[in-house]
C-alpha cells in the first residue's frame, strides 16, 4: 500500500511542474506585473516602470524568471497584492478560515443527508419514498449551483425569511462568544447547503445502489438463514460494506468544493476565497490571481491523488496496475 | 400433402422476419421511454422556437427603452421588462439560441478532440498512448472555472466574441470523452475483424474511422447528450459571473446574472426567473434523454 501511494506522490511531481509552468506563463501574459505587485499600476511613468523592470529582474532570461518565482512560492513569497497594499499571503491567509468553513459544514451535511436519503433508498427500493428521493437527486444532480443558489436565496432568505443572504457573520458580535459562532454557522448553512448538492445527490445514489446490490449477496443470505434480525443485516453487514466505498468520493469533493467555493461564494457574498478570486479579476489584482490559480491547481491535483490512493486502499485489485 | 404446401407457400409470401439491426432496437425502445420522448420533443420545440425568434416576437432585443423599465408581465409584454426596458419573453428567445448554440458548438468540439485523440492513443498504444493520456491527465487535472477566468482575463480588450469562449471551453474539457474513448477502443481492437482489416492492408486511419469508431458510437453518443448539459451549464454559470457570453449579446447566463442584485432578486422575480427555470428545465431534459440513450443502447436492459 505505502509503495503505491509513494508511487502516485512521484507521479504528480511533474504534474505539479508542468502546471506551474502553465501558470508562470499565463501570468506572463497578464497586462502588467502580476508576478510580485511591486509595481504600482497607476504610475504610468515608463521610467519609473523601466527601472523596477530592471529592479525586479524582469528583462532576465524566462527561465530564471521561473526558478526565482517558484523559489519564492514554495516559501511562501508569493508577491504583493495591489489593491490591499499588503502581502498576497495575508490576504489570504484572512479568507483562508471562511472558505474552509464552509467546505467542512458543506461536506458535512452531504454526508448527513446521504446516509439518511441513501440507507432509506437502498432499504425500501422501488417504494414511493425511494422514488421521491431518487426524483430529488435527479434533481439535484441536473439543477446547475448558481441557479440552485438564487433560488435557495429568494426562497429561504427573502420569502421565508429563515437565513441570511450574504456576509459570514453579523455585524455587532463580538468575536470568540457563543453569539458569535452561532451567528457564523447560521451564515454558513444554506452556502454549504447549495454547495453540497451535487455531492449529495451523487453519495445518495450510489449509497442505494450499492446496498441494493450488496442485498443479494450470499453473505446476506447466510446471516438471513441463521435467523439475525433483518434491522441487524442492514445496519451492520450491508452497511459495513457499503460505506466503506463512499470515502473514495472524497478527493472529488475537495476538486468540486474549490470550483463550487468560486460559484456560491460570489452568490452568497460570502468573504471566501472563491469570492476574493473573482474579486481580483474584477479590480485587477493580479498577484493575487496568479497565486490563487496556482492555489486551486494544486489542491486539484492533491484532490484527485488522494481519490486515486483511496481507490487503491479500498480496492486492492487497482494498485497492481 | 395439400396442407404443407400451402404452409410453403405461406412461407414465401411472408419472408421470415429479419431481425432488427442493433440501430433499430435502440430506436425502439427509445420511442418507447416515455420520459426521455418528452424531454426530446420539449428541446426541439425549445430548439425550434429559439431559432425562429425573430419571426416570432418582433420587439428589438437589445434596444434600451427608459420609458419601460422593469414593468411587470401584461399582455403587452408576457413576461415583464428587465431593468433596461427590454422585453424579457424576445430577450428568452433570443438567449436560447445563444445558449443551445454555445453548447452544441462546444460539444461538438470536446467530442471531435476527445475521439481523435481517445481513438489514436488506444489504437496506436505504446509511446503514442503515454504522451496522449499524460497530456490528457494535464488537462483534467486543470480546475476548469479557475483557468476559463484567468484566460478570460488575458484576453479581456484584446479579443471578446462568442468562438474565444467556445475554443477556450472546448480545449479545457475534452479530457473525460477522450479517456472514455481510448478504454473502449483498447477493448474493441482486440477482436478478430481488426486483425483481419490489418492483414488484408487497411491504413490505421481507415480502420479507426470505419472499423472502430462505428462499434463504439453507442458510447460516443451518450457521451455527446451528457457533455451537451455540461456545456450549457458551463455557458450559462461563466455567463452568469460576467465571464462567459459578451455582456450585449442576451444568453440565459447573462440574463441570470440581474439576480445578483437583491432588489432584483427579491422583487422583480419575472426578470430572473423565466432563464433560471429554462435552464433548469433544459438540463434536466437533456439528462432524461442521455438515461433513454444508455438504457436504449444496453442490450441487457429490459424495456
Amino acid at each position: 500500500m505505502l509503495k503505491y501511494a509513494f508511487r502516485r506522490i512521484l507521479g504528480m511531481i511533474p504534474m505539479l511542474f508542468l502546471i506551474s509552468i502553465i501558470v508562470f506563463t499565463l501570468a506572463k501574459l497578464m497586462p502588467g506585473d502580476s508576478l510580485s505587485g511591486e509595481i504600482d499600476p497607476r504610475n504610468t511613468n515608463p521610467q519609473y516602470i523601466q527601472e523596477m523592470r530592471e529592479k525586479l529582474g524582469y528583462n532576465d532570461p524566462l527561465p530564471q524568471q521561473y526558478f526565482r518565482w517558484i523559489g519564492n512560492f514554495v516559501q511562501g513569497d508569493f508577491g504583493k497584492s495591489t489593491r490591499f497594499k499588503i502581502e498576497v499571503s495575508e490576504v489570504l491567509s484572512e479568507r483562508l478560515p471562511n472558505t474552509i468553513m464552509l467546505g467542512l459544514t458543506s461536506i458535512i451535511i452531504t454526508y448527513i443527508l446521504a446516509f439518511f436519503m441513501g440507507t432509506y433508498s437502498g432499504r425500501k427500493p422501488y417504494t414511493f419514498g425511494d422514488n421521491l428521493i431518487g426524483g430529488l437527486n435527479y434533481l439535484g444532480l441536473s439543477i446547475p449551483s448558481f441557479v440552485a443558489g438564487v433560488f435557495a436565496i429568494f426562497l429561504f432568505s427573502f420569502t421565508l425569511g429563515w437565513f441570511p443572504s450574504n456576509g459570514s457573520v453579523d455585524i455587532g458580535t463580538t468575536e470568540g462568544t457563543l453569539e458569535y459562532w452561532l451567528s457564523r454557522f447560521h451564515h454558513v448553512l444554506l452556502p454549504a447547503l447549495v454547495l453540497g448538492l451535487l455531492s449529495t445527490a451523487s453519495y445518495t445514489q450510489f449509497l442505494r445502489n450499492d446496498i441494493i446490490e450488496n442485498s443479494r449477496k450470499d453473505f446476506v443470505r447466510t446471516a438471513r438463514a441463521k435467523g439475525t434480525p433483518e434491522r441487524k443485516i442492514y445496519n451492520v453487514h450491508i452497511l459495513r460494506n457499503s460505506v466503506i466505498p463512499l470515502i473514495t468520493f472524497l478527493g472529488f469533493d475537495l476538486v468540486a468544493i474549490i470550483s463550487g467555493a468560486i460559484i456560491t461564494e460570489t452568490i452568497f457574498t460570502y468573504p471566501g476565497l472563491g469570492q476574493l478570486f473573482l474579486q481580483s479579476v474584477g479590480t485587477r489584482d493580479y498577484p493575487v490571481l496568479m497565486t490563487l490559480t496556482m492555489l486551486f491547481s494544486f489542491l486539484t491535483l492533491v484532490g484527485n491523488l488522494i481519490a486515486d490512493i483511496l481507490y487503491g486502499v479500498v480496492d486492492p485489485r487497482i494498485r497492481l496496475d | 400433402m395439400e396442407i404443407v404446401t400451402q404452409k410453403d407457400t405461406n412461407v414465401k409470401t411472408h419472408p421470415p422476419k429479419k431481425s432488427l439491426s442493433p440501430w433499430a432496437m435502440a430506436r425502439r425502445k427509445f420511442v418507447k421511454n416515455k420520459l426521455a420522448m418528452t424531454s426530446l420533443i420539449f428541446l426541439i420545440t425549445v430548439a425550434i422556437v429559439s431559432f425562429l425568434a425573430p419571426y416570432i416576437t418582433t420587439a428589438d432585443v437589445s434596444r434600451i427603452n427608459i420609458g419601460q423599465m422593469s414593468l411587470e408581465p401584461s399582455s403587452d409584454h408576457w413576461l415583464g421588462t428587465d431593468k433596461a426596458g427590454r422585453d424579457v419573453f424576445t430577450r428568452l428567445l433570443y438567449g436560447g439560441r445563444i445558449s443551445l448554440l454555445v453548447g452544441l458548438s462546444c460539444t461538438l468540439f470536446v467530442i471531435f478532440l476527445g475521439t481523435l485523440i481517445g481513438s489514436v492513443a488506444g489504437y496506436f498504444g505504446g509511446a503514442v498512448d503515454n504522451i496522449l493520456m499524460r497530456f490528457t491527465d494535464l488537462i483534467l487535472n486543470f480546475p476548469f472555472l479557475v483557468f476559463v477566468i484567468v484566460i478570460n482575463a488575458i484576453l479581456f480588450g484584446k479579443v471578446n466574441g462568442l468562438w474565444v469562449l467556445i475554443l477556450v471551453i472546448s480545449i479545457l474539457s475534452w479530457g473525460g470523452i477522450a479517456r472514455i474513448v481510448r478504454s473502449k477502443v483498447l477493448a474493441e481492437k482486440e477482436n478478430e475483424y481488426i486483425t483481419a482489416a490489418i492483414s488484408i492492408g487497411c491504413s490505421p486511419a481507415k480502420i479507426i474511422v470505419k472499423h472502430l469508431l462505428p462499434n463504439i458510437m453507442s458510447t460516443i453518443i451518450v457521451q455527446a447528450t451528457i457533455t451537451f448539459a455540461t456545456m450549457i451549464v458551463a455557458e450559462t454559470g461563466l455567463s452568469f459571473l460576467g465571464f462567459g457570453v459578451p455582456q450585449e449579446i442576451p444568453s440565459w447566463g447573462n440574463m441570470l446574472n440581474s439576480a445578483v442584485e437583491p432588489d432584483v432578486l427579491q422583487f422583480k422575480s419575472w426578470i430572473w426567473m423565466p432563464p433560471a427555470l429554462m435552464i433548469t428545465i433544459t438540463i434536466l431534459s437533456i439528462n432524461f434523454i442521455g438515461e433513454g440513450l444508455k438504457d436504449a443502447f444496453n442490450p441487457k436492459s429490459r424495456r
